[in-house]
C-alpha cells in the first residue's frame, strides 16, 4: 500500500522533471505551446476517463465544464476584482456547482440516455455563451485579453513562468485524480461501473457515488479550461462546443481509458495529428473521421487498450505453453 | 427476526406472489421450494426491497421495511446473493470482495487514503478462507469457474455481515458432485456465522438432507410448510410435484 | 423578455396565425426527425447521434437534385431515398459492426460519421450559406387563415408531414411487418426463430429512420438556409423531443415536438433569449417526474 503511493511520487517526479527539462532542451516557443495545449487538453480527457474508464458513465458533455472553467475565470480575472489563485477556486468551486445541478438530472439515467443529455446540457450551455452576448462577447469569444497580475511573486506574464505555473496545476490535478483512482472511493466506482445493480445490494449509494465523481471530473476539467484560457487569454465558445467533447472521448480511445494515464498520451497523440493533418490539408473533420473509423472498426476497442490487452494474451499463452513444457518435463 | 405477513403483488394481470405469510426463527436454515414459475425469485426480490409488494408486511429486524429500498435493506442487515452470480468482471476476487467490505463499512467515499483499507484485509482473507477461494484471491472475477462465480457472489453478501442471508439456487448450473461440494459449503457457513438463511433450490434431497424448515410456494402461494418429514408425506406436494418432478414422488415413495 | 409584444400578437388574429404556422412548421420538422430517433432507438438500441448529419445531408440532396432539375418532385425523393440509402449503408457497414460493444464505440462512429459529412459537405457544396428558394411549383399566394396569411408551402409541409407520420403510426401498428419490428425490438432471437432475416430488418429499420431524417431534410430546404453543421441543433431539439415524448412512442413524439414547435414560435416574440432554457427546462420536468416521457413505455432510468 506505501509503496504504492512511494511508487506515484516516483513516477510524478519523473514527469514533473520531464516537463520541465523539455523545453530548457528545446528552447523553442513552439514546443512550450504544444505542452500547456496537451496539459489543458489533457486535463478535460483524464477527469472525462474518471467517468468513461473508472464509472462506465460516457458523458458527451464535458466540454461544458471546460468551457465554464475558461469563461468563470475569465470573467473574473477581467472583473479585477481577485488575484489569480482566487479565481481559480471560485472557478472550480462555480464549475462544481453547476455539475452538481447538470448531474442531478444527468445520473439517473441509463447509459445512452445519459450520453445524449449530458450533449444536450453542453449545447445548452453553449446556446448560453452565444447568446448572452454582453456578458460573453458571444461568437466572437471574451475579448480584452486575459490580465495576469503577479502574485506571491510570481508573474505570469513572462512565458516560462506561465509554463511553469502551467506544469504545477497540472501535476497537482493529476496527483488528485490518481489519488482518486486507488482509493476505497475508486474501488466503489468500479463496482459501478461493472455492476451498478449488485453494487447497490452491497450497500453502495449508486446515484450519488456517481453524482459525487460527476461532480468532480466537472471541477477538474474546469481547470484544464482555467489553463487554456490563461495561455490564450481568452475564452471561446469552442471550448465548450460538441466537437471538444468529441475530441476528449477520443483522445481517451487513443490512449486507452484502462490506463490511469492513458488520456494524456491521446492528448499528446491527437495534438500530433492535428498538427500534421493541419500542415497537409484542410479537411480536418474527414482525416479525423476516417482514422476514428478505421481504428474503431479495426480494432473494435481504445488503441491502448488493444496493445495492453495484445500483451496480456501474449503473456497468457506464454505462461500456458511454460506450464505445458514443465508438466512435459515432469513427466 | 425475520417474517412477512400477506404479502402479495402481481404483474399485469398475473399474480406472482398471493397472501403469503411464513416466519423464519433467528438462526434457521430455510429451504425455498417449488415447481418454476412458483414466484420464488419474486420472492426475494420483494424481501429484499428490490421490488414493492402491494399489500403486505415484510417485518425485520422489529420494524416493516416495506417501501424501503434495497439499499437500506442491506444496511438493514440482510444480504443476498444471485441466481445467475453478480459479480464485478474487472475486478479480482480479492478486491471485489475489499470492495464489499469497504462498502459494509461504509467507507465507500473514502478519498485520501488508498485502498485497500487496513481494517478491510482481516474480514476479506476471513471470508475467502470461510469459502475456500483464497487460493484464487488474484484471480479475475470473470475468469472463474462457474462454481467459484456463485461461491463469490456469495462472499460478497457475507461481506455485508448479514444477519439474514438470501440465497437464490446456489447450486443452479452445477453437476451432481459440484451440488454437494457448494451445499456442503452454505451449510458449514451457517452453522460458523449463525445467521439466519433462506435458500432457493430445485435438488430435492439437497432440500431435505439440510433444511430445518421447508416452504413450498406454487402459483405465488404456499402450497405447504414443514420440516422434511412433513412435506414428504404432504399429499398437495406430491400432486403438485407429479408430472413436473417425479423425483420427489419417487423420494417421498422412499421413507 | 417582451410578455407585452407575446400578449399584443396573440390579440392579433394576423400574428397569431403567423405564428402558429411557424410553430407547427417546426414542430413537424422536429416530429420527423425525431420519429426516425425514437424508431431507430427503439427497435435497435442505439441512438444514432449521426441523425441531425442525415437530416442536413438530406437538405443538401434536395438543394443539389432541385439545381440540377427545378423539379421539386425530384428534389424531394433525392432527399428522402438518397439519405435512406446511405442510412442503410451506415447501418450495414459501419453501425452494425459495434452493437453489443459498449456506448463509447457507437458514439465514437457517429461522431466520426458527424465529422466526415460534415467536411464532405463543406467540401462538394462550399462552406457558404446556400438559399434553395421556393420551388415553382409553390410560388402561388399565400392561404387565408382568419386574417393571417400562410405561404402556400408551409400548409403543404405540415399536411405532407401528419400524412406520413399517419403513415408510419399505421405501418407500425397495423400491418404484418409492424408487428414484426415490435417484436424485434423487444425479443430479436424469437423474431429470428420464426425463419424471418433479423439483419435485413435490422438494416431496414434503420434506413426507414434516416429516410425520415431525409424527409425532414428535404422538406425543409426551401425555407432554411442550407450550411454545413446544420444538423447539430436539430439533433438536440429532436432528442429534447423522444424525452419528453418518450422513446419509441410516435405519438408521444408528435405532442412534444408541437410544444417544442410553440415554445421556440411564440418564445421568439416573447423571451428569445429564455427559448433554450425553457426547453431544457421542460426536459429536466419530463426527467424528473416521469422518465419515461409522456408516452413511453421503457424508463429512461
Amino acid at each position: 500500500m506505501k509503496s504504492g503511493v512511494l511508487r506515484d511520487l516516483a513516477v510524478g517526479a519523473v514527469l514533473v522533471a520531464l516537463l520541465l527539462v523539455l523545453p530548457i532542451l528545446f528552447p523553442k516557443p513552439a514546443l512550450r505551446d504544444f505542452l500547456i495545449y496537451v496539459m489543458a487538453y489533457g486535463l478535460l480527457a483524464m477527469s472525462l476517463n474518471l467517468l468513461v474508464g473508472l464509472t462506465g458513465l460516457v458523458s458527451f458533455g464535458h466540454a461544458a465544464f471546460f468551457a465554464s472553467g475558461a469563461y468563470m475565470f475569465g470573467l473574473l480575472m477581467q472583473s479585477g476584482t481577485v488575484g489569480i489563485p482566487v479565481a481559480m477556486l471560485a472557478t472550480v468551486g462555480g464549475t462544481a456547482v453547476l455539475a452538481l445541478v447538470i448531474g442531478a438530472i444527468c445520473v439517473r439515467l441509463k447509459e445512452i440516455y445519459f450520453s445524449f443529455i449530458t450533449l444536450a446540457f453542453q449545447m445548452f450551455i453553449h446556446s448560453i455563451i452565444l447568446t448572452w452576448v454582453s456578458l460573453t462577447g458571444g461568437d466572437q469569444g471574451l475579448r480584452g485579453g486575459i490580465p495576469r497580475p503577479p502574485f506571491l511573486g510570481i508573474d505570469l506574464n513572462d512565458a516560462m513562468t506561465l509554463y511553469v505555473f502551467c506544469v504545477v496545476v497540472f501535476i497537482l490535478c493529476i496527483a488528485i485524480m490518481r489519488q482518486v483512482w486507488r482509493s476505497p472511493f475508486g474501488f466503489t466506482l468500479r463496482m459501478i461501473r461493472d455492476n451498478p445493480t449488485r453494487a447497490n445490494f452491497l450497500g453502495a449509494d449508486v446515484v450519488r457515488v456517481k453524482l459525487g465523481i460527476f461532480v468532480l471530473a466537472g471541477s477538474m476539467a474546469s481547470v484544464g479550461g482555467v489553463l487554456l484560457a490563461l495561455f490564450v487569454s481568452g475564452a471561446y465558445p469552442e471550448f465548450g462546443f460538441w466537437t471538444t467533447s468529441g475530441e476528449a472521448i477520443f483522445m481517451i480511445m487513443l490512449g486507452g481509458s484502462q490506463l490511469f494515464i492513458g488520456p494524456v498520451i491521446g492528448a499528446v497523440l491527437l495534438r500530433l495529428l492535428d498538427h500534421f493533418v493541419t500542415i497537409y490539408t484542410d479537411h480536418h473533420g474527414l482525416v479525423l473521421g476516417a482514422v476514428i473509423l478505421v481504428i474503431v472498426l479495426g480494432l473494435r476497442q481504445g488503441v491502448a487498450d488493444y496493445i495492453v490487452d495484445w500483451l496480456e494474451r501474449r503473456r497468457e499463452t506464454r505462461a500456458a505453453a511454460a506450464s505445458v513444457a514443465s508438466e512435459k518435463g515432469a513427466a | 427476526m425475520l417474517s412477512v405477513q400477506n404479502l402479495s403483488k402481481s404483474f399485469g394481470g398475473v399474480q406472482a406472489t398471493r397472501d403469503v405469510s411464513i416466519d423464519f426463527p433467528d438462526g434457521s436454515l430455510t429451504a425455498i421450494i417449488g415447481p418454476n414459475g412458483a414466484g420464488k425469485t419474486t420472492f426475494f426480490n420483494l424481501i429484499s426491497g428490490a421490488i414493492r409488494p402491494d399489500a403486505g408486511k415484510v417485518v425485520f429486524a422489529g420494524q416493516d421495511i416495506v417501501g424501503r429500498s434495497s439499499l437500506e435493506v442491506v444496511r438493514l442487515g440482510m444480504a443476498r446473493a444471485f441466481q445467475v452470480a453478480a459479480l464485478f468482471p474487472s475486478l479480482t476476487v480479492k478486491d471485489a470482495v475489499t470492495a464489499a467490505v469497504t462498502s459494509h463499512q461504509r467507507k465507500s467515499w473514502t478519498l485520501l487514503q488508498r485502498f485497500p483499507l487496513e481494517g478491510t484485509q482481516h474480514r476479506t482473507d476471513e471470508i475467502l478462507e470461510l469459502l475456500g477461494l483464497s487460493s484464487k484471491a488474484n484471480t479475475l472475477s470473470r475468469n472463474l469457474s462457474h462454481g467459484d462465480q456463485k461461491l463469490l457472489d456469495i462472499g460478497l453478501a457475507l461481506a455485508m455481515d448479514p444477519k439474514v442471508l438470501l440465497l437464490d439456487e446456489p447450486t443452479a448450473g452445477m453437476g451432481p458432485d459440484e451440488r454437494w461440494r457448494m451445499i456442503g459449503k452454505v451449510q458449514h457457513l451457517w452453522e460458523v456465522k449463525k445467521m439466519t438463511v433462506l435458500f432457493i433450490e430445485h435438488d430435492m434431497d439437497i432440500v431435505f438432507k439440510i433444511a430445518q424448515a421447508i416452504h413450498v410456494l406454487k402459483y405465488g402461494a404456499v402450497l405447504a410448510q414443514g420440516t422434511a418429514d412433513e412435506i414428504r408425506r404432504n399429499q398437495d406436494v406430491i400432486d403438485a410435484y407429479l408430472g413436473t418432478d417425479h423425483h420427489l414422488a419417487h423420494a417421498a415413495g422412499q421413507e | 423578455m417582451n410578455l407585452e409584444a407575446l400578449a399584443s400578437c396573440l390579440s392579433t388574429s394576423a400574428c397569431a396565425v403567423t405564428q402558429v404556422s411557424t410553430a407547427l412548421i417546426i414542430g413537424m420538422l422536429l416530429f420527423m426527425v425525431a420519429s426516425g430517433l425514437s424508431l431507430i432507438f427503439g427497435v435497435l438500441g442505439v441512438i444514432n447521434f449521426a441523425h441531425g448529419a442525415f437530416y442536413m445531408v438530406g437538405a443538401y440532396f434536395a438543394y443539389a437534385a432541385y439545381q440540377a432539375t427545378e423539379s421539386f418532385a425530384v428534389a424531394f425523393l433525392a432527399g428522402a431515398l438518397g439519405v435512406g440509402l446511405i442510412g442503410i449503408l451506415f447501418e450495414r457497414f459501419i453501425m452494425s459492426r459495434v452493437y453489443g460493444k459498449d456506448v463509447l464505440m457507437q458514439l465514437l462512429v457517429c461522431y466520426a460519421a458527424i465529422l466526415i459529412f460534415d467536411d464532405l459537405v463543406k467540401i462538394i457544396a462550399g462552406p457558404e450559406y446556400k438559399m434553395m428558394g421556393m420551388p415553382e411549383a409553390f410560388a402561388l399566394p399565400p392561404l387565408e387563415f382568419g386574417g393571417g396569411f400562410v405561404p402556400a408551402y408551409y400548409v403543404f409541409m405540415i399536411l405532407a408531414s401528419l400524412a406520413i407520420g399517419i403513415g408510419l403510426w399505421l405501418a407500425i401498428e397495423k400491418t404484418r411487418l409492424g408487428k414484426i419490428v415490435r417484436a424485434l425490438a423487444i425479443n430479436p432471437p424469437m423474431v429470428s426463430a420464426l425463419g424471418i432475416n433479423t439483419t435485413m430488418l435490422y438494416a431496414g429499420v434503420f434506413g426507414v429512420g434516416s429516410l425520415l431524417a431525409g424527409i425532414a431534410g428535404a422538406l425543409a430546404a426551401p425555407t432554411r438556409t442550407l450550411t454545413p453543421g446544420m444538423g447539430l441543433s436539430i439533433l438536440i431539439e429532436s432528442f429534447i423531443v423522444t424525452v419528453i415524448g418518450g422513446m419509441g412512442s410516435i405519438v408521444g413524439a408528435l405532442i412534444a415536438a408541437l410544444l417544442i414547435g410553440f415554445t421556440r414560435a411564440f418564445g421568439a416574440i416573447g423571451f428569445p433569449l429564455f427559448v433554450d432554457g425553457l426547453m431544457f427546462a421542460m426536459m429536466a420536468l419530463v426527467l424528473i417526474l416521469k422518465p419515461s416521457g409522456l408516452l413511453g413505455r421503457e424508463p429512461a432510468r
